[in-house]
């Protein structure tokens, strides 16, 4: 009898935990167990002010420059395209640096595998992207309709504005207006595969630029660095004077002239200063400043430009001295033009050997300690705190980029007056700029003389400033001022860079190269 | 009357519980039948339960164990013997040498199992054999030893090696192993003291790893630490120290060797001046290591207890890098009584490195001018304001980077046996982790203060200090229930069950400039508060899973196992969350068949078949959820930037598992008496749905130009060889030999959406080096084919295509003639072709061991062959300064020379082609082990049982075709091996050490 009961003891005892373990068995885990939200990583879902942050971040995208990796819309890939491959600049540093890549570029031989060329492709339609999203996001925000407008004003603006550049640089690309719902979608989608005509590109962009005439406001209504009505206006004029259309060019540029919200700053020095950030005479300007601490600015805009030690060394340099100004420019100055000085930082190669004191005090050493003989004083931003703001990263120096100024529309007006053959108006806007630069009125009267002297005017006043390519081919004189200043420029073929090997490639070879690569 | 009654109903209770509940003692002597040697570490095992114990080094074991359970006693090279015990007895077991492995007992999943009874591949290898080499972690030791497996090391300090089974399966999602240290799952075995383990068992197939779903893809390695045993307390101490130094390294140019090629090369003249700098010799040193262990065991018996420290130091060749690991670990069981067990693994592990940044340093002790002195008068030598390098020596001085990692490992289970042959089984496991890392940039001008010439672009203006704390948490939580029962000839194992985990991880770091150089004052709050900067993530994920298994074995002839796991992941979008992951093995024993049983040939002949289903879920948690981009700023009008962010990234929001079909035969085998055994295997794995980063058109607007999609398909197919050889020839002398190799080929089967994938790139003009595509291995390289050389200008303009064109116009005499493929008369990606991949087509190993009175003589050797490498360091250079491998000094081209391999001095910046891509195949002593017994007399007077003294070599000699650093490269990404860019340099260990028992 005892002994049943002990049995039965020891068995409820285990009966208990064997309750316990199937109940454990049975998994305490609710069906909710495997949903985990995502930890420290924002979704579309959790921004309330979504639209907001995205256009900001389109405009972010003007400042990226990763020419080696991520893509570059301003950087040094931008300088090399620009600047570098045209009469106005060499591509400098030492004679080996670069050479693969920027030598190429500088010279005429590039070819599809050329990484800055990628990098621009992939800079561009990242850009691109992030427009398409804020356009996206934007036709579902709570704002007000006016803020709403002009947001979409704006993003369309640089969405316009990236598709400028790429028609320029590549001529027709895939004209992608539309957020992919995955990469099936953008692999299947024709659009996204071939390349559109550089006709139907243009219209696009005309469509934005239009759009964001009419709904942004004027400058004195605007936030300080954000898109008015003058911007879209003046790239507008722009897009129109590729096009030959000197009719819209000349109503554009005078709308802009008419406004009353842009004068030419009196000293062509203050415009490149920080002091001059912003000023009256800026149209685009890509902005600079402080983030988290520390300079934030177009990724190595300044110090790959800067002024490189060479020879016999023995200073502290202030970057890798690309993009030096070409002999070619620097002796086609006029006598007395105010603007040399600002342009071109001139190394000293007397026997005195005082070197260069540059407007901050910073002395550039002569030049048995400097490679090259000529920098571009436009990149310069001051290192020296109680001059300019600098926190002490070189790569993201505080230099605003000047991308259209009023003396540029001022050019546009003329070139478009004296097609329409109203050279009176156009000598009244050359000899503006001429005062300016403390030169005497121009001798031209009318016609192709005039026009010359409006071209000529437009690589002195805009020199360095990333036109000069664009503008020789649009004028139809890129190969004959190239050859004659010595590089390899074929006709029919470096008009434009070739599509980058790999994103054709990737389209399934559906991407046409370009004529001669 | 009734006293009686009491008295009887008292005493008969007593009988009852002494019955039931009361356990038996079993102990006694285990020694070897012929020698009367006493076998140290057999293993006993209560069948149908986890329990048992290790015989000590006089052979004894004592342990308590319910009355009628069956005793399994074993050990490696002897027969097994099953005892049924009933009462109090003492035991004088004799084992008799067999060399069938295979009466050994394995660990599988959740479970163990005789090696005999199983129908998939496994293999065991038992901790000794792992602990005799001066190595960091028991993956290391595993190299060679084991077919299928590959494992490549790394030499840094206190890294864990790649483990790569049967072939690359995946091609992004973790291509390691999954581990499984007393049941808790991890990825990181580097925390476990070899010393610790009593075995480790890997399964290879699908059929054996199926029990592990979703995370079995890869291959599963077991290992189970040791746990105490009852009798008096033993004690073991062990150590090993030597040294260590580059194994091999390649001869970079001398000053005048490098004069010679500059000047030719950059058409100046470069004198090769007053010093001549070894730049690897200036950062590399001789380096001392040393492992300390410490193990106490013992107990009573309800309760045996396992106690170990270590301390093992690693200074790791390049200057300044330093790897020091503290564990103590603690292994308890406890016996309630014989329905109820229950125990605690539990380790902490303290690891510090001292890291360096070898990458960059690496990199620049390449490209040094050798005409620059290193380090002199307590300045450096400026390589950068000569050629833009940093000076490597200077790389690795300029900071200080220190983590120091804890980590607490730890588990528990308790075991429920209400009735005969069920078992309830509930564990938990849990990983905890800290990491401390703190980083600082001295500040350090590029004037005469720091150089011996000024100038240059390697200085720091402001010093740095990053601060970063990382913690995190797994827990995993099983509860198995098993039951045992027989039909006759026929034996039933079913086992059911279910598994949750949960992993989570934090991290913050704050950084600050102008922090002061003295180490006292390394703290964010010195430094400058208006360059702070902060940073933190975190991340969560869930697994969940159910599983059940059956093992059927009639007459230990015919035997099926079947498994089936159901497993859910957070990490997988909700559409396809669940997947389901069956096998089936098959056995069949011939060597119990009665027209085989009394032959005198086979002791052991099974054939065996499986197939199986496994997955693998090791993807980031936001892989397909498009997420926010944050912080992306733009300062309107200057001053502080406002922020906004950007979708940078595409995701795809339909992925799934990736799923690996397995299908296995094998053959074991074992003649001879028991002397010659081995096994022959066959598998065919394809593994599909792979995630992979697929390259996407840059109009996607993806910012890194990648999308996580699965898109691949991939097959390994391979055969497997294993041969040993062991003999006894008298008492004083027995000696064994192993061989086993291992073929393989891996094919890439499908690519969904039709594109390949393009990787590999190595910098300059190398976008990418290797291209991913059907009917080839995962990441082959696809390279232009080098010809020759132009020897001189007519060759160059008569190498002319088929319509007429020159085909590389802007060539000069001395540069390569590239193949034209397409012949339409330029040279450009499409005439790539494809040369070769990393995965060796086959990896053998040897090994050996005789033992002759005290002496023990061991050894192994590793190599692999049909594979090549990509030398990546060589396409790195990207300027006429850079040094280059004195072996191109001379041997380069000159006019005249009529030389077809190697080009004319030149500025770098050449395309990838197949002067990088050269052979991997190599052979390598892996260890070489020389030890000796001691036990003279006056040893016993101190106590001391057993003394070893021995002397090691790890990796003493290399034979490869490779002419870089190394041709073993641990995994980059599978698209992307095999590549050497950095890798750092393989070491040659000698140590020395001592075994001691008390």
């Amino acid at each position: 009898m005892f002994l049943f009961n002990m049995k039965k003891m020891n068995n409820h005892i285990f009966f208990k935990i064997m309750l316990a373990m199937a109940i454990l068995m049975v998994n305490a885990c609710s069906p909710d167990f495997l949903d985990v939200p995502l930890q420290g990583k924002g979704t579309a879902a959790t921004d309330p002010a979504l639209a907001e942050n995205l256009v900001v971040g389109v405009y972010n995208s003007l400042l990226s420059g990763d020419a080696f990796g991520g893509g570059d819309t301003h950087g040094i890939a931008f300088i090399s395209a620009t600047n570098i491959m045209s009469d106005d600049a060499d591509k400098g540093s030492t004679p080996s640096d670069q050479i693969g890549i920027i030598g190429e570029l500088d010279n005429f031989l590039q070819t599809p595998t050329n990484t800055f060329v990628a990098s621009l492709w992939s800079g561009y339609f990242s850009g691109i992207a992030k427009c398409n999203q804020a356009l996206q996001a934007l036709e579902t925000a709570t704002a007000d309709d006016a803020t709403k407008k002009r947001w979409i004003g704006e993003v369309r603006f640089i969405r316009g504005y990236y598709y400028f550049n790429l028609v320029r640089l590549f001529g027709g690309v895939p004209l992608v207006s539309r957020v992919p719902l995955s990469a099936e979608d953008a692999n299947t989608d024709p659009k996204f595969q071939t390349r559109a005509t550089a006709a139907e590109i243009y219209t696009f962009i005309k469509d934005d630029l239009l759009y964001a005439v009419e709904n942004t406001p004027l400058r004195n209504a605007t936030q300080k660095g954000r898109i008015n009505r003058g911007t879209a206006q003046s790239l507008l004029a722009k897009v129109y004077l590729y096009e030959k259309n000197w009719q819209k060019v000349f109503d554009l540029t005078q709308s802009v002239i008419q406004s009353g919200q842009y004068a030419l700053l009196p000293d062509y020095e203050q415009i490149w200063r920080q002091a001059g950030d912003n000023s009256s005479e800026s149209i685009f300007e890509i902005q600079t400043g402080v983030f988290n601490n520390s300079d934030f600015g177009v990724n190595g805009y300044c110090v790959w430009q800067g002024p490189r030690v060479g020879g016999k060394g023995g200073w502290t340099d202030l970057g890798f001295g690309f993009c030096t100004p070409s002999e070619n420019l620097v002796t086609a100055y006029e006598m007395g033009d105010k603007r040399r000085g600002p342009t071109i930082i001139e190394i000293d190669r007397t026997a005195e050997r005082r070197g260069t004191v540059l407007y901050d005090g910073f002395r550039v050493p002569s030049k048995d300690s400097v490679e090259n003989f000529y920098y571009n004083y436009k990149a310069y931003h001051s290192e020296n705190k109680n001059v300019e703001s600098f926190l002490g990263n070189r790569d993201k120096k505080q230099k605003n980029i000047h991308l259209l100024r009023y003396a540029d529309v001022l050019l546009m007006h003329a070139e478009a007056s004296n097609e329409l053959g109203q050279a009176g108006q156009a000598i009244n806007d050359i000899n503006t700029i001429r005062t300016r630069a403390g030169l005497s009125n121009t001798a031209a009267m009318a016609g192709q003389g005039l026009r010359e002297a409006i071209w000529k005017e437009r690589r002195f006043e805009l020199a360095m400033e990333h036109d000069r390519f664009f503008d020789l081919v649009r004028q139809g004189r890129a190969a004959q001022v190239l050859r004659a200043a010595g590089k390899n420029f074929v006709a029919g073929k470096h008009e434009l860079l070739p599509v980058p090997a790999l994103q054709i490639e990737l389209s399934g070879n559906k991407l046409i190269q370009n004529q001669g690569y | 009357m009734s006293k009686r009654i009491l008295l009887c109903a008292i005493l008969s209770s007593a009988v009852v519980l002494y019955l039931q509940g009361q356990e038996v003692r079993v102990s006694g002597t285990v020694i070897d039948a012929s020698t009367r040697e006493s076998i140290i570490g057999g293993t006993l095992m209560v069948k149908n339960t986890s329990s048992g114990t290790v015989t000590d080094t006089d052979g004894q074991f004592s342990l308590m164990v319910s009355p009628g359970s069956v005793l399994a006693i074993s050990y490696i090279g002897y027969t097994s013997q099953e005892i049924t015990v009933w009462n109090d007895t003492t035991l004088n077991i004799e084992l008799a040498t067999s060399t069938v492995l295979l009466e050994q007992v394995v660990v599988v999943g959740y479970g163990t199992q005789r090696k005999v009874d199983i129908t998939g591949a496994t293999v065991s290898v038992q901790g000794e054999e792992l602990a005799k080499q001066p190595v960091l972690t028991a993956t290391q030791a595993l190299q060679g030893k084991v077919t299928g497996v590959q494992i490549i090391s790394s030499g840094k300090p206190g890294s864990s090696p790649n483990v790569r089974i049967r072939g690359t399966g995946t091609a992004l999602a973790g291509t390691s192993a999954l581990f499984v240290v007393d049941g808790i799952l991890t990825d990181d075995i580097s925390n476990i003291n070899t010393a610790d383990i009593v075995s480790l068992d890997v399964l290879k197939d699908a059929s054996s790893t199926a029990i592990y779903g979703a995370r079995g893809a890869n291959g599963v390695v077991i290992i189970t630490t040791k746990k105490g045993q009852s009798g008096p307390t033993q004690i073991n101490y062990n150590n090993s120290i030597g040294f260590r130094e580059a194994s091999n390294l390649i001869r970079m140019a001398n000053a005048e060797e490098y004069a010679n090629y500059a000047s030719a090369a950059t058409g100046t003249a470069v004198t090769a001046g007053g010093t001549s700098t070894d730049w690897y010799n200036e950062i590399l040193r001789r380096a001392w290591t040393q492992n300390h262990n410490l193990s106490f065991s013992g107990g009573s018996d309800k309760h045996t207890h396992y106690l170990s420290l270590g301390y093992f130091d690693d200074e790791g060749i390049v200057i300044n890098n330093r790897f020091q690991r503290f564990a103590v670990r603690y292994n308890t069981d406890y016996r309630l009584n014989s329905r109820v067990n229950m125990g605690i693994t539990a380790s902490y592990v303290n690891a510090n490195t001292r890291d360096v940044n070898l990458g960059t340093a690496y990199n620049n002790a390449y490209r040094a001018a050798p005409t620059i002195p290193g380090f002199e008068e307590g300045r450096y030598g400026n390589t950068s304001v000569y050629q833009n390098v940093g000076n490597p020596i200077l790389d690795l001085s300029n900071n200080n980077n220190r983590l120091i990692n804890h980590r607490i490992q730890s588990s528990g289970f308790l075991e429920l046996k209400p009735i005969t042959g069920l078992t309830f089984r509930s564990s938990i496991g849990n990983e905890l982790t800290n990491v401390a890392d703190r980083g600082y940039n001295f500040q350090f001008n590029n004037d005469l203060t720091t150089f011996l010439t000024s100038g240059g672009n390697q200085r720091n203006p402001n010093s740095s200090l990053r601060v970063k704390s990382e913690n995190s948490l797994r827990w995993v939580w099983d509860n198995i229930v098993s039951y045992k029962f027989d039909l006759g000839e026929n034996h039933f194992n079913l086992m059911a069950g279910t598994t949750a985990e949960q992993y989570t991880l934090s991290w913050v770091e704050a950084t600050r400039q102008n922090v002061p150089a003295d180490r006292d004052l390394w703290y964010i709050n010195t430094g400058n508060a208006n360059t702070s900067t902060n940073a933190g993530e975190g991340d969560k994920w869930t697994r969940n899973s159910y599983l059940g298994r059956l093992n059927f074995n009639r007459s230990d002839k015919y035997l099926v196992t079947a498994t089936v796991r159901a497993d859910g992941s957070s990490r997988i979008a909700a559409a396809n969350r669940w997947g389901l992951f069956p096998s089936i093995g098959l056995g069949w024993l011939l060597s119990n068949e009665p027209f085989l049983k009394n032959n005198t040939l086979f002791e052991l002949l099974k054939v065996r078949a499986s197939w199986g289903k496994v997955g693998n879920d090791r993807v980031p948690s936001d892989a397909f959820t498009t997420t926010i981009k944050p912080n992306l700023a733009y300062p309107f009008g200057g001053g502080i930037a406002t922020p906004g962010s950007a979708i940078t990234q595409i995701k795809d929001p339909n992925l799934k598992w990736e799923t690996t079909e397995e299908f296995d035969l094998g053959l074991d085998y074992s003649l001879l008496n028991g002397r010659l055994f081995g096994e022959i295997g066959f598998y065919d794995k394809k593994s599909k749905d792979l995630l992979i980063n697929v390259k996407v058109p840059s109009v996607t607007g993806d910012e890194d130009g990648v999308v996580l999609t699965n898109a691949a398909s991939i097959q390994n197919t391979g055969l497997e060889f294993a041969l040993n050889w062991r003999t006894r020839v008298n008492t004083n002398l027995d000696y064994k030999f192993g061989a086993n190799l291992t073929l393989n080929k891996n094919k890439v089967i499908g690519l969904n959406g039709g594109q390949p994938i393009l990787d590999g790139g190595v910098g300059g003009a190398q976008i990418y080096t290797t291209k991913t595509d059907n009917e080839y291995p995962v990441g082959s390289f696809y390279v232009l084919q080098v010809l020759g050389v132009f020897q001189n200008q007519l060759e160059i303009e008569s190498n002319k295509s088929g319509n007429g064109q020159i085909r590389q116009p802007n060539a000069s005499p001395g540069d390569f003639i590239y193949q034209d493929d397409n012949d339409d008369g330029k040279i450009d990606d499409n005439d790539r072709v494809f040369v070769g991949s990393y995965q060796p087509k086959a990896y053998f190993g040897f090994n050996g061991e005789v033992n002759f009175k005290s002496i023990s003589l061991s050894f192994d050797i590793y190599g692999n062959t049909g594979n090549v490498v990509y030398n990546g360091k060589k396409a790195l250079r990207l300027s006429p300064f850079d040094n280059i491998e004195a072996s191109l000094a001379y041997d380069r081209w000159v006019t005249g020379s009529g030389i077809q391999t190697e080009p004319a001095a030149n500025s770098g910046y050449l395309p990838a082609s197949t002067y990088y891509v050269e052979s991997g195949s190599f052979i390598r002593l892996n260890n070489i082990t020389l030890s000796y017994a001691l036990s003279p007399a006056w040893l016993k007077v101190a106590r001391i049982k057993n003394t070893r003294v021995f002397l090691t070599a790890q990796n003493l000699f290399t034979w490869k075709k490779y002419t870089g650093f190394t041709a073993e490269l641990p995994d980059d990404s599978p698209t992307r091996s095999g590549i050497e860019t950095n890798a750092y340099p393989t070491t040659k260990t000698i140590a020395g050490g001592i075994n001691v028992s008390f």
